[in-house]
């Protein structure tokens, strides 16, 4: 889908966006409207329950007096409450409503937004941005879809006073939502088609953005020492791979803040085995290593202004004959040895050579771990927060306004003492699994253990938000990139030259 | 119950001591009172004893049985460190033979006396009235603890206002331990009696009351049970005379099968403690009378009994709550939010307090959420949501505050009523939900806050070695956290 910023004018064709506030409060661009198709917008809404509260609409097909084929009237909510994500849900539903509407082109006329905390630009900018992000659909599986369930709308066209200044406001937040979509093909991709290697190689198609990226292989983790990463892959025929993406986009010696992403291509659970229900959703177990790949995407697409690092683990997680059991003890990069009670319980075991090797390699001022890690955090959280743990307050205030900003919500969970008990061997320096429930408390616990003293570091656990049941404004059912946009924020809030 | 004196000396009149405790600070730095000459010969021969926290090591020398203690490496121990230190000695000590412990840990006298809160805090075993017979194993060897300070006066005021909170621990895990033939909701009423002579007053809304005032989902939970359900309010009225009372009130479902929607067997085995909320309740109240505390403070128990039978609730039964809100019961064992529901609102509306605060083992989804170390802390106040999470961290019992939104509203819309008590889905934040179902009863702009104690409430045997301050079995969680908001909130008004 196309989008496109121009001077306000009533189209020639496709249909027209207007707004109404709460109240009948029709802006100028809706009065503009009713006067040329005589009034039939007033007597439409009286004929009606509409309110022009947020999230409603009516839409009038083929209004006389006007060119466009079809009107839609949109609920802006109050004026004082429309804010960047009431626009972007706004954009969201719009293209949701009207994509298959038989229109190529969709209009959205933005005014009368002065009571708003946003400007006419900045509206524009981020009703784009839900539009954008909302027209995502994984479709290239598909071989015989019918015309009229394909979408029609192809070019959102919007018209203010103000639109090149909205036209600049865009550009950046449309190569993040590049990075955006990239991690939902990833994700959505079945683990038949993206598994270690395919991945590693999709990561290193990316060089030709700017970025540098490295892969190691079996061969080099071994060693390197990795005994916890390579316990997971080695039940698999594909071999694991370990994938570093660097942006140097700040000074030359400046530390890095390095994000680091949990790439289970597909978790069988190994030896031991999950149940059959909904095991393919297993094949999205790679979401944090997705999230990386797409973040640094964006980041070398918008060239910013900061040293970043993203490392990620890739493997699969498969019972066989050469599996790891159940009781077996690895040893870690770090020299710290684990039992491993469930294999089930394997993406820590990733995570941890993954830590501790980008904390070596490059020693970074501040590191991010996303994993779709534990069942529990589903139960702790539902999927409307993904689980905070942190050891550093600072980077989690500041993570968790990145993700108010761009409706990425966090939860900040406890990661400290009275639970590291919880995961003491009987034989080892620690097992992979706690018992008595905080499921996900211990496996963050698990993880604290391979972040050396003074590093500042979060861990996202998003189990519960990677992949969305149900269509959102702005988030289409599937595959959701939680982490890209809001990583991305935090970069440009905190970590980049102003 | 054991005996905790304070004295100048170890030496009594009456009673020598089998055994002395004495201190040391990590890398084995003797304390005072530890240089004994045949201490310092016997650990000469390389024990592991190094003077860390928390370590302990008995040992017998020809001058009799030391027991030498790690302390903390500050001068000036914090409370929780003391009292920890006290609850693994007894631990250690109270049944390898020893009858008379003098401690020597050159404590002053608040420090002694939080120490001896420690010992008095895990000195709790299941009453032996249920056995046929006494069981040696029964009793502890130890019988009493004399504990060393300069100002053994000051220690001992001290210690009775320590004395007073730890008395109601006991009260309260006695009830929480007590089997459900013997703790039906008429017998719970009854024991409440017992706070009468401290002065409290005593009010039972009995089946018939509920019915007429219309408690119909606490009814609704008792309707399958012979054992009629009610509400008990204890009232402590220490404060102003018009000033509004804080509200506690608790879950007090005397047993919990589940009711038609039966529990597995596994999990049914505890369900006599799934009155922990209520026990809590009860023994604050007891706290507040028994230290006269000058407050307005007003306990509300909501005690059933959770049965299968042909008159009990079925799923799909629509109820209409106290404050006239229509119910769908979906999971009948997810009974504990019926029964707070109409307890909240009809605090709310007829004790009309400053501030609201249940506590209920209400759901399994908490554990997995924070396991046994933390309670689950719902609030819709962010003030009050800081002071009881800072009163459970300098108590020791530890909270976490979770998400009490309208995010989760969809998942308890039902069909055909005002909402439904929960969502079939087995992987649903089911702890939120409640917490959140729960909201609804409690009027806007009432500060509230609700504590999910089901993961907090009982130290199993799975918890040895990392147990809580009070030992294995109930913990009575609740009692000194909110003992201490009361103090510090009482605090704050007299500096106001």
């Amino acid at each position: 889908m196309k989008i496109s910023f121009a001077k306000p004018a009533l189209p020639a064709e496709g249909a027209l966006v207007v707004g109404v506030f709460e109240g009948k409060a029709l802006t100028p661009a809706a009065v503009k409207a009713d006067v040329a198709a005589g009034g039939q917008i007033a007597r439409a809404i009286a004929a009606s329950r509409f309110e022009g509260k947020k999230d409603q609409s009516l839409l009038l097909q083929a209004p006389a007096g006007l060119d466009a084929s079809r009107l839609l009237l949109v609920g802006l909510g109050k004026a004082e409450d429309f804010d960047a994500q009431a626009a972007e849900a706004l954009g969201g539903n719009i293209v949701a409503q009207l994509s298959t509407a038989n229109d190529a082109t969709v209009t959205i006329a933005l005014d009368g937004l002065e009571a708003s905390p946003l400007t006419h630009a900045e509206a524009a900018a981020a009703v784009a941005l839900g539009g954008r992000l909302r027209s995502y659909r994984f479709d290239k599986y598909r071989t015989k879809e019918k015309k009229e369930d394909k979408p029609s709308l192809k070019k959102l066209v919007l018209t203010l006073e103000s639109h090149s200044e909205a036209k600049k406001l865009f550009a950046d937040q449309d190569l993040v939502v590049d990075g955006v979509f990239l991690t939902r093909d990833l994700a959505s991709e079945p683990a038949n088609v993206i598994y270690p290697e395919s991945l590693a190689e999709v990561a290193k198609s990316l060089a030709e953005l700017g970025l540098e990226v490295e892969v190691l292989g079996e061969k080099q983790m071994k060693k390197l020492g990795m005994g916890a990463l390579l316990g997971v892959g080695q039940g698999s025929a594909r071999d694991s791979q370990l994938v570093t993406l660097r942006w140097n986009g700040g000074d030359k010696d400046e530390a890095p803040v390095a994000f680091v992403g949990k790439g289970v291509t597909f978790d069988s659970g190994g030896i031991s085995i999950k149940p059959a229900g909904n095991m393919e959703d297993m094949k999205w177990d790679m979401g944090g290593s997705a999230v990386v790949i797409g973040l640094m995407k964006a980041l070398a697409l918008r060239k910013a202004k900061a040293n970043v690092v993203g490392v990620v683990g890739l493997v699969e997680n498969m019972p066989s004959g050469t599996a790891q059991r159940p009781g077996d003890v690895v040893t870690s990069m770090s020299g710290q040895t684990i039992e491993v009670i469930n294999t089930d319980a394997e993406g820590r075991l990733v995570l941890a050579d993954a830590l501790w090797y980008t904390q070596e390699q490059f020693k970074p001022k501040a590191i991010v771990d996303l994993a779709t890690l534990t069942g529990a955090i589903i139960i702790s959280l539902g999927s409307h927060f993904a689980g905070l743990f942190s050891n550093d307050d600072e980077l989690s205030e500041k993570l968790t306004a990145a993700g108010k900003h761009v409706g990425e919500k966090l939860w900040r969970m406890p990661v400290d003492d009275p639970y590291d008990k919880m995961i003491k061997s009987e034989i080892a320096d620690m097992k992979n699994v706690g018992e008595g429930g905080a499921g996900s408390v211990t496996a963050a616990m698990f993880l604290k253990r391979f972040i050396k003293d003074g590093t500042k570091w979060a861990h996202l656990d998003i189990a519960g938000v990677t992949w969305a049941k149900a269509d959102k404004p702005v988030v289409p059912k599937g595959a959701t990139a939680f982490g890209v946009r809001l990583l991305d924020r935090l970069v440009a809030d905190n970590y980049e030259q102003k | 119950m054991l005996k905790i004196l304070f004295e100048k000396t170890a030496a009594r009149e009456g009673i020598r001591a089998d055994a002395l405790a004495v201190g040391f600070r990590p890398g084995l730095v003797f304390l005072p009172s530890a240089k004994l000459p045949g201490l310092e010969l016997a650990l000469a021969l390389k024990h592991r004893f190094k003077g860390e926290e928390g370590d302990v090591l008995t040992i017998l020398t020809p001058a009799g049985w030391l027991v030498a203690v790690g302390m903390d490496v500050e001068e000036d121990q914090d409370e929780a460190t003391l009292r920890r230190i006290g609850s693994s000695l007894f631990a250690e000590l109270c049944d390898g033979g020893i009858e008379h412990l003098a401690v020597a840990l050159d404590l002053g006298p608040d420090d002694a006396a939080e120490l001896a809160y420690g010992m008095a805090l895990r000195a709790w075993k299941p009453a032996a009235k249920y056995r046929s017979k006494p069981d040696p194993d029964d009793d502890w060897s130890l019988t009493s603890v004399t504990i060393v300070t300069d100002h053994p006066k000051a220690a001992r005021r001290r210690f009775e206002r320590l004395q007073a909170v730890a008395e109601a621990v006991v009260y309260a895990r006695d009830l929480v331990v007590a089997p459900a033939n013997q703790l039906t909701p008429q017998v719970f009423s009854d024991r409440l009696a017992d706070l009468f002579t401290l002065g409290v007053s005593i009010e039972i809304l009995d089946a018939k009351a509920l019915a007429k005032q219309g408690l119909n989902l606490l009814l609704a939970v008792g309707q399958g049970s012979v054992h009629p359900p009610l509400l008990a309010v204890l009232r402590w009225n220490g404060g102003k005379k018009n000033e509004a009372p804080l509200a506690f009130v608790g879950k007090g479902i005397t047993f919990d099968t589940g009711g038609l929607c039966i529990k597995d067997e596994e999990d049914m085995g505890e369900m006599k403690g799934d009155m922990g909320g209520a026990a809590t309740v009860a023994g604050l109240i007891r706290v507040l009378a028994s230290r006269k505390a000058k407050v307005n403070a007003v306990g509300v128990l909501a005690i059933a009994e959770n049965m299968v039978s042909g008159s009990a609730q079925r799923p799909g039964d629509v109820v209409v709550g106290y404050n006239g809100k229509t119910v769908e019961v979906i999971d009948t064992d997810a009974e504990g939010r019926l029964v707070l529901a109409d307890a909240l609102a009809w605090t709310a509306a007829n004790c009309k307090p400053s501030l609201m605060v249940d506590l209920a083992t209400l759901t399994g989804a908490v554990e997995e959420a924070l396991g046994k170390k933390r309670a689950g802390l719902f609030c819709n106040d962010d003030a009050l949501a800081d002071k009881l999470f800072e009163a459970g961290e300098e108590e020791e019992e530890l909270l976490w505050r979770l998400p009490l939104t309208d995010l989760y509203d969809d998942d308890l819309k039902s069909l055909i009523a005002d909402i439904r008590s929960c969502s079939w889905d087995d992987h649903a934040p089911d702890h939120i939900h409640a917490a959140r179902f729960l909201q609804h009863f409690v009027p806007d702009g009432l500060p509230w806050a609700h504590l999910d104690i089901a993961g907090t409430s009982e130290a199993g045997e799975e918890d040895e070695g990392d147990e809580p301050i009070t030992g294995p079995g109930p913990t009575a969680f609740g009692i000194r956290l909110l003992d201490r908001l009361i103090e510090d909130m009482a605090q704050l008004d007299e500096e106001e």
